[in-house]
């Protein structure tokens, strides 16, 4: 009877060692997989303000766009189909409505339209869907079309089952997140001009942290448990005290052992709605600040998906139990050599 | 995959406090609230059935649920504590002003009858008390063939200590019979600090006995079933149902093809529905 309560939620965690150096890493397909980023935080020890070069590409990641009250079946309109989709670069998600709750829409750059639905507008949409992998009992399903195939073309049957679906029987509006190319931006225009739509820049936070405990790290096997490495550092990342002093009785988390004391460190985050493309940037260009002799060589960057995203890595359904996570975290050091450790929650299938 | 409800929300005179209580409700990210009116009638003293405040004079205007863009909705319910059967009437008119029907019985015999016979949708298992029958598995599965659900009120256990105990032992001998299936659990919040989030609570279920996926079920899909066979049992079998128009003029009749039960919401494109 109290055999759940042993066990501590399931999540997953899965850890990767490599160098950038080496032909084979991954690491350029693992970030090109999560499409949609919500939060990239950087923990840089010893430095106190940004590098310039670092401020540049914070400064040039794209704005996005947030429409209000979009109805879905404007995302088929044959002249979005033709400018945006089929050049294969517009990404979207639906806002305000969570997963485990609402229908969720995604679109991903790949042309794939994903719908979470519940058991009552699947019915009433009456389009071909699988049952989620993770909501069975409360029969809510999954709906992924692909745009770029042929029988999605405009006009095809697929396409008008789809659309009259969307705009007769389930009128589905959400406010919807859209982020575009650079470049892509004005010939999105005249498609947003018909509803509330606001552009938004991604929000920078920096915060300089003095005299802050921190786990030796370095590149060789002996570093510390993947576990309390991620413990500490969104403990950082969160401005908990890792202090664990008698008199304060709100925080018991501590830095791991062996531990140095760092005189200060730079936290910086990003939120918005970030393109894998902006990540890969910010990860070569802290590949260039690592490049010359710091007093600490390691820099952590952390970038979080969104919780109620109804895709995940890959185009993989995602879904909350208690907690929809969907994060990685790389541990870069000056060598070229980096840690990736890429979790999920419950409701998830493995990270590639 | 459902939206979070809390069907059980004490009502009190005072329209602050009601105000103050639906807008925690809505923070904390349910989308559908309940406002309980609690009927105790005595053998004494004759005690009139309240009829329900119309929501509108409880809060000028609804709040946005947290992290969705929908406002809550506010229903309302009945409890009648029947300590005998000449309690609970069948069929009064005074019970078609609420959205929702509970009984709470305070005798085996009471119970066998709520669960196998009354027209009802939610039976309440007491709190504050120890339980003086033991549940049978035979009434228990009568009740939920017919769809009835047992709910568990929580904000007993949190302003006091003994009572903590009474809701955990009667929770855990519930859950024992009915298997962790058609149960909500729901707070009787007189005071907003006595509402929980929606996780909180499933996390509550697992202390129950309740298995993850059934506790989270208890404060979502299981409170939809409640609140659609409510309505089935408002219309005749959920075929027909009458509806007053606002104009003074008599109620018109408006027709529904479609199944029994739980079907109807699906078929048709009722908005509310899909809140």
């Amino acid at each position: 009877m109290f055999g759940d309560l042993e066990r501590t939620p399931r999540t997953l965690l899965v850890c990767e060692r490599s160098s950038f150096l080496d032909e084979k890493n991954r690491l350029s397909s693992q970030v090109e997989q999560l499409h949609f980023n919500y939060k990239v935080s950087m923990l840089l020890p010893e430095c106190s303000s940004a590098p310039s070069h670092l401020e540049a590409v914070f400064n040039s990641i794209n704005s996005f766009y947030l429409i209000r009250k979009l109805p879905i079946h404007e995302l088929l309109d044959k002249h979005f189909l033709e400018t945006a989709v089929h050049q294969g670069r517009v990404s979207g998600l639906s806002y305000g409505t969570r997963i485990d709750e609402d229908n969720c829409v995604a679109l991903m750059p790949n042309g794939h339209l994903s719908l979470s639905l519940d058991k009552d507008s699947f019915e009433v949409l009456g389009v071909e869907g699988k049952p989620s992998r993770f909501n069975q009992r409360t029969n809510s399903r999954f709906v992924s079309v692909d745009l770029t195939d042929s029988s999605m073309a405009p006009g095809g049957r697929g396409y008008q089952r789809l659309v009259t679906g969307l705009k007769s029987r389930l009128q589905l509006k959400t406010d919807f997140l859209l982020s575009h190319p650079p470049g892509c931006g004005a010939s999105l225009h005249a498609f947003l001009s018909r509803y509330d739509w606001s552009e938004h820049k991604p929000e920078i936070r920096s915060h300089t942290l003095t005299d802050l405990s921190s786990p030796l790290l370095t590149s060789d096997l002996q570093s510390c448990d993947p576990r309390r490495l991620l413990e500490w550092l969104g403990a950082v990342d969160a401005h908990v005290s890792c202090e664990n002093s008698s008199s304060s009785f709100l925080s018991s988390l501590v830095c791991p052992e062996p531990r140095t004391r760092l005189s200060q460190a730079l936290s910086v985050s990003v939120c918005g709605l970030l393109r894998p493309q902006d990540v890969q940037q910010l990860i070569q260009q802290i590949r260039c600040y690592l490049e010359q002799p710091r007093l600490e060589n390691w820099v952590s960057l952390t970038v979080h998906g969104f919780v109620d995203s109804p895709v995940s890595w890959g185009g993989e359904e995602h879904g909350v139990l208690r907690g929809g996570d969907n994060f990685y975290s790389l541990l870069m050091f000056h060598d070229h050599t980096y840690q990736l450790h890429l979790a999920t929650g419950a409701h998830d299938t493995c990270p590639p | 995959m459902s939206v979070f409800m809390d069907l059980n929300v004490s009502f009190s005179a005072e329209r602050s406090r009601m105000t103050k209580l639906i807008e925690a409700a809505a923070h904390l990210g349910f989308s559908t609230v309940a406002i309980n009116y609690v009927f105790e009638p005595m053998a004494k003293k004759k005690l009139e059935i309240p009829m329900p405040t119309p929501v509108k004079e409880l809060i000028d205007q609804l709040p946005v649920v947290q992290g969705r863009s929908r406002p809550i909705r506010v229903l309302n319910r009945l409890t009648v504590v029947m300590s005998d059967s000449s309690h609970f009437r069948p069929n009064a008119t005074e019970y078609r002003g609420f959205d929702l029907l509970a009984v709470q019985p305070t005798t085996e015999k009471l119970f066998h009858a709520a669960c196998m016979l009354y027209d009802v949708d939610i039976i309440c298992i007491s709190v504050t008390e120890k339980l003086p029958f033991f549940f049978k598995r035979a009434p228990v599965n009568g009740a939920m063939d017919r769809g009835v659900v047992f709910e568990v009120s929580y904000s007993a256990a949190i302003r006091d200590s003994t009572r903590r105990r009474y809701t955990i032992a009667n929770a855990v001998s519930l859950m024992e019979s009915c298997k962790g299936k058609n149960v909500i659990l729901s707070s009787a919040a007189e005071k907003p600090l006595e509402l929980r989030g929606p996780y909180d609570i499933t996390n509550l279920g697992l202390l129950f006995g309740l298995s993850e996926g059934d506790a989270k079920e208890a404060v979502s899909s299981t409170c939809r079933s409640v609140v659609l066979h409510a309505e089935s049992r408002k219309s005749a079998s959920g075929i027909i149902y009458t509806m007053k128009t606002c104009s003074e003029s008599s109620s018109q009749q408006e027709a529904l093809a479609a199944d029994l039960g739980e079907a109807p919401a699906a078929k048709r494109a009722k908005p509310h529905l899909t809140q």
